[in-house]
């Protein structure tokens, strides 16, 4: 083989080594490299409430925990006023929230708190104004929920032994 | 072989609990749940070769759902699905930092979500029609949410019946 073709040789063998430790970057980068757009309207009406976190959107609704230095709450904007509304007899002053989710409607809201020395879940129902534990069996200590649109299916992260598993609950 | 398996039936308040759908690998962690809107899919995080990989499921059957474009970019986290499944929001790891991505199982598209410079994602919230997305992003050491707009990069995934109406922002 003359030294040149072996140059040649190498050459290629280097290249595609490129692109086989590009590729998994190429894959992200090359379809969309466009920012985000922000919507500022509602961001700025969003961070008037102080430091938030664990969003959950659901249609016109966005649930999250947000306020000010060591007074956390959960908060319901409705994204069609660019207004919170308010959550009576959810946020209480001997809780901090955790996780939140809400249904497509904004009428149900499923919320994991820190209460005393336990950690719960309820559910509230925003037109009632009534929350209610929901119980955790067998035994666990829940984190993060998900709700499905219609509000009626949950799925909860609940530590167990030591181990995190997943649990499924039709709310009624 | 299960999972998690919860004794189907009524608890107290009419709650009913259903089995979680089996791992594939027996008894392990299972983390961060995330339902579709129409609640037929699942989504959660359980270790594979030591690192946190997402795993999609039909709730009702347990059938793995295959997302062959996620597999070399673990850890994920943050796992949000759209109202059928179609798309999934999560953050995956690129290099040092998380980057938000958002795969559709559709086309089989990996979109990278790219934010602003000098904020990281720490967690998402999909709308389920796929037009906004809830971001909590870290910014300057203080923890907050903002909402991006999708509208222009995504086709809607909508609940049968529902009619389409402008995306983007609202305010008054």
């Amino acid at each position: 083989m003359s030294i040149a073709r072996g140059m040649v040789l190498q050459r290629r063998r280097g290249a595609a080594l490129l692109l086989a430790v590009l590729s998994p970057t190429l894959l992200l980068t090359g379809c969309l490299g466009d920012q985000l757009r922000p919507l500022p309207g509602l961001n700025q009406r969003l961070s008037q409430l102080g430091n938030g976190h664990d969003p959950a959107l659901s249609g016109r609704w966005l649930a999250l925990i947000a306020g000010q230095q060591g007074r956390q709450q959960v908060q319901l904007i409705d994204l069609e006023r660019g207004l919170p509304v308010p959550l009576i007899g959810l946020n209480r002053p001997d809780s901090q929230p955790l996780s939140v989710a809400v249904d497509l409607s904004g009428e149900r809201l499923v919320v994991v708190r820190q209460r005393e020395d336990r950690t719960e879940l309820v559910l509230h129902r925003r037109t009632l104004m009534a929350t209610e534990r929901l119980p955790i069996e067998p035994a666990g200590v829940p984190r993060q929920i998900s709700l499905s649109a219609d509000g009626r299916l949950l799925a909860v992260e609940v530590s167990r032994g030591g181990i995190w598993q997943v649990d499924l609950l039709e709310l009624p | 072989m299960a999972l998690v398996l919860l004794l189907a039936g009524c608890g107290p308040l009419g709650l009913r609990r259903q089995p979680a759908p089996p791992g594939a690998l027996g008894a392990e962690n299972r983390e961060q749940p995330a339902l579709s809107g129409d609640g037929r899919l699942l989504a959660s995080l359980v270790e594979r070769g030591g690192r946190s990989t997402v795993l999609l499921q039909d709730r009702r059957s347990g059938q793995v759902l295959p997302l062959p474009h996620l597999r070399d970019h673990q850890p994920h986290s943050s796992p949000s699905l759209s109202w059928t499944g179609r798309y999934l929001a999560l953050l995956i790891q690129q290099g040092p930092h998380r980057q938000a991505v958002l795969q559709d199982r559709a086309s089989g598209r990996l979109l990278p979500l790219m934010l602003p410079a000098g904020r990281e994602p720490q967690r998402l919230s999909l709308a389920a029609d796929g037009r906004r997305i809830a971001i909590e992003l870290l910014d300057d050491g203080q923890r907050r949410v903002e909402l991006f707009d999708l509208s222009g990069l995504l086709e809607p995934d909508l609940a049968p019946g529902l009619r389409q109406s402008g995306g983007g922002e609202v305010l008054p």
